[in-house]
């Protein structure tokens, strides 16, 4: 009986488990590159894209969803920069207006061609405050733009013309070196179709169905968090493009992917800092532009930090081989230097031609000893008096960072440090706020250009989080924007680097390595350091 | 019972009224804006501020946000621009409560038969072996359990798929990790409930009488027994069908588990207050539903209400 009672009560509940569910929107995904004969390329991302609104692109993510939907101006691919829309393009002698010749063949996912006018609508939509893009900025390098995002004037008074349908011409502030590179890359500067936005009003974007497209995929899905590109059958150069599809997956934990690429259910895995090492050999490093480092606030509530001496103390004092391998594993490229060294140089890298003097990535403690001596004697204070705070967020990885650091300084100076964790928006806050004495700071830059990273300590620049002023700089990078000699204006920059690292004005840690894994069948997968990670518009899969 | 329901239904628009206004204004207390981009400029902070309405003060922000949420709208979200409350509500919400769904009929069915056949077994190895699994089901955090799981069937044996939601299958090891915890704990207690009821004199009186086992478990000692479940089960229910963080994120699923933690973090105001909004009516609704069906299955509840 109790036997019989107890199979029935078991069937139930197996039939019950299996009958239960309901309906949620399915899509099978064949998966990998070769089942089905088709080319699929599929990767995760573990920051989710914020919009599909290629003007509110904001991180990396947006950028990246958008680099395979749009069409610019130029593609800039890793650095080179090839026709995009325009087939040629002619720069005035002072360098301040650029005249771009639109390809004909150059059309919409709909068909329609991609005209001049299409540009002019795009760029002033980024402009015009209504539009509220948080990286409006981008398009301060155009005349008049800074006055239009204030709303000192009209975004039609922009300084982008269509002279006809193929012809668009744009009048800059002030020479800018690197504009094509710029808007070979950010997203913000895409074309729009003004009747596809004034259709969709504030929904424009809000899903794959609610735009055009003028690069070479469409996006045909952006549900559940898996955004799928297919190629765009009215793209100018569609023989370029090899794929049949790209998926790219919300996939927010590191292990999870890893478990995936493992399982062949993703043909590209960022690995998570443990496992490094035991995927040393198969692993594809490469450096993304980040730079580490830590904020000291130089005119702060606290008079020790205002002290240039004292500064130079923390940055001797502060041993970067020993941090990098106790806060990260050894996982990333210590630095004594603020701006990324893999930017473009005239010949090589701007890391190697500019041969910065700085601390040593060992840390020198006689110097370190040496500064503090000078810096209590001005300030009037003994070492074990002054305590600085380190601010930082309030993530595992972060809180380890601050100690490491702590921890060097106690031993290496003396003086007293406390931690203080926020969560990340109130580290931003108190960033802009200037509430803060040593902060935890990452950038990366915008363009392939030292001047994305050294503005940081120009003293209007509005997110200049160290308070920091030097008249010599502001000149030297204010002369770098007029410059228009290549030679001429990296020594600018290069001059104006070493007066911010000579006055200790900030504390470069590392700069990011990402190891990741990739299928040995995906050819042509592009890696760069500004803007996007990973560009796989051009990505083949061998059979 | 309808004046009983109508009673609890004004009581919970008004729980509800106060639990937006508590929200409303406190996500407003959190540090930091919703803007959390290192390169915001004042200008750029400025237009942002007069897009979403931050401009004016906030009383008047409360009652447009009142006026919106009466029309259903629940405006959009400050972190996904383009995308309305409502719209990720509505993507996401299906994944989540498929998988706790499955994972509660899982949890349930077996959790009360491992409970039975636990108390009927007291002391015996059956018994044995239903406490262990109880007892790790409550002590093994979830997280562990769902990458104990994705480790051995998906990568060891290559039996399921590690994560993603693709079809049935891929659900499984998620509705496993998730419903665990709960099978434990409905385990536990519809053994103790068993047990209790089993001294009861109606059982002894029914057993004297000569009614079979079967009988008696089916007919008297289960339907009084699973009283002390239902009362979990509003709760339970609602925390399930609305997703789990860590589970969804382990496995990839694009649930709404993860907008508690990281619209809070976002400072997604309109989020926060979205999934708050949503949860809360969740709960209230689940917890009106056991009620009623305590009614039903106990009339001494209907007659006390009387």
């Amino acid at each position: 009986m109790k036997k019989r009672l107890i199979a029935v009560l078991m069937t139930v509940a197996m039939a019950a488990s299996l009958l239960a569910g309901c309906g949620v929107p399915k899509k099978g995904s064949d998966g990998g590159s070769g089942d089905s004969g088709e080319k699929v390329f599929r990767y995760g991302t573990r920051t989710e894209p914020t919009t599909l609104d290629p003007t509110k692109a904001n991180c990396i993510p947006d950028s990246e969803v958008q680099n395979g939907l749009i069409e610019r101006l130029v593609r800039n691919v890793g650095g080179e920069i090839k026709p995009g829309c325009a087939k040629e393009w002619e720069i005035s002698e002072d360098g301040l207006v650029y005249t771009f010749h639109l390809n004909e063949e150059a059309k919409w996912s709909d068909g329609e061609q991609i005209k001049a006018q299409d540009f002019v609508y795009g760029w002033q939509r980024l402009m015009n405050p209504e539009t509220a893009a948080q990286y409006a900025f981008i398009g301060e390098y155009i005349k008049n733009g800074a006055a239009i995002e204030n709303g000192k004037m009209k975004p039609s008074e922009l300084g982008v013309k269509a002279i006809d349908d193929v012809t668009f011409e744009v009048t800059l502030e002030h020479p800018t070196s690197y504009f094509l590179k710029l808007i070979g890359i950010q997203p913000q500067f895409a074309p729009l179709r003004q009747d596809i936005v004034e259709k969709y009003g504030k929904d424009f974007a809000a899903d794959a169905e609610k735009n055009v497209y003028s690069g070479p995929f469409v996006l045909t899905s952006s549900e559940n968090q898996k955004w799928v590109f297919e190629p765009n059958e009215h793209y100018w150069d569609k023989d370029s493009i090899k794929l049949d599809r790209v998926e790219l997956s919300y996939i927010q934990n590191q292990e999870t992917q890893l478990a995936m690429y493992e399982n062949g259910e993703l043909d590209l895995t960022e690995l998570p800092r443990v496992s490094v090492e035991k995927y040393k050999d198969k692993a594809v490093k490469f450096k993304n532009g980040n730079t580490d480092y830590f904020y000291i606030n130089c005119d702060g509530t606290n008079p020790a930090l205002k002290n240039k001496n004292f500064r130079l103390a923390l940055n001797y004092g502060f041993d970067r081989n020993t941090y990098n391998q106790l806060a990260s594993e050894g996982i990333g490229d210590p630095s004594n230097v603020f701006t990324f060294r893999g930017l473009i140089g005239i010949e090589s890298t701007y890391g190697e031609e500019s041969n910065l003097k700085s601390y040593p990535l060992d840390g020198d403690d006689a110097k370190a000893k040496e500064y503090l001596a000078k810096a209590e004697k001005e300030l009037g204070k003994k070492a074990s008096d002054i305590t600085v705070e380190i601010t930082t967020t309030d993530n595992d990885a972060a809180k380890k960072q601050a100690e490491v650091v702590q921890e060097l300084w106690v031993k290496s100076l003396g003086i007293n440090v406390t931690i203080n964790q926020v969560t990340y928006a109130e580290m931003l806050q108190r960033h802009s706020t200037g509430e803060f004495e040593i902060g935890w700071g990452g950038w990366v830059g915008d363009y392939d250009d030292p001047y994305t990273y050294l503005e940081l300590f120009k003293t209007d620049c509005p997110y200049n989080n160290s308070n920091y002023s030097n008249p010599e700089v502001d000149k030297l990078l204010t002369a770098s924007q007029q410059e228009t000699d290549a030679k001429k204006r990296q020594d600018l920059l290069v001059q104006a680097e070493q007066i911010i690292l000579d006055d200790g004005a900030v504390l470069p840690q590392a700069e990011r390595e990402i190891y990741y894994l990739i299928d040995d069948d995906v050819k042509g997968l592009v890696n760069y350091y500004v803007g996007i990670n990973y560009d796989w518009t051009y990505v083949d899969i061998a059979k | 019972m309808r004046k009983y329901i109508f009673k609890r239904l004004i009581a919970a628009v008004l729980t509800m009224w106060v639990l937006i206004t508590v929200v409303f204004f406190l996500v407003r207390l959190m540090p930091g804006d919703p803007f959390q981009n290192p390169k915001m400029t004042t200008e750029i902070r400025k237009n942002m501020e007069e897009y979403y309405g931050f401009d004016k003060p906030l009383i008047v922000q409360y009652g447009n946000y009142m006026k919106n949420l009466f029309k259903g709208d629940l405006g959009y979200s400050m972190k996904f621009t383009n995308k309305t409350v409502n719209g990720i509500i509505s993507e996401s919400f299906p994944f989540s409560a498929d998988l706790g769904i499955r994972a509660l009929v899982f949890a349930v069915s077996f959790g009360l038969v491992l409970g039975i056949i636990s108390a009927r077994n007291r002391g015996g190895k059956l018994d044995f072996f239903c406490v262990i699994i109880a007892v790790l089901g409550t002590s093994i955090p979830d997280f562990i359990m769902g990458a104990v799981l994705q480790y051995g069937f998906g990568i060891k044996w290559g039996l399921l798929p590690v994560a993603q939601y693709e079809g049935f299958k891929y659900t499984i090891l998620p509705a496993c990790a998730i419903g665990f915890y709960t099978l434990a704990s409905v385990s536990r207690i519809m053994r103790a409930s068993m047990l209790e009821v089993s001294s009861q004199d109606y059982i002894k009186t029914a057993r004297s009488k000569g009614v079979s086992e079967f009988r008696i478990t089916a007919k008297h000692q289960i339907r009084n027994a699973i009283m002390p479940v239902m009362t979990i089960m509003g709760p339970t229910v609602a925390s399930v069908l609305t997703g789990t963080f860590v589970i969804e994120s382990i496995f990839a699923i694009p649930g709404m588990g993860k907008y508690y933690v990281d619209s809070v973090s976002n400072n997604d105001y309109s989020m926060v207050l979205g999934m708050t909004i949503f949860y809360g009516v969740f709960l209230i609704f689940c917890n009106l539903v056991v009620d009623v069906l305590y009614g039903v299955a106990d009339p001494r509840v209907r007659i006390g209400e009387r």
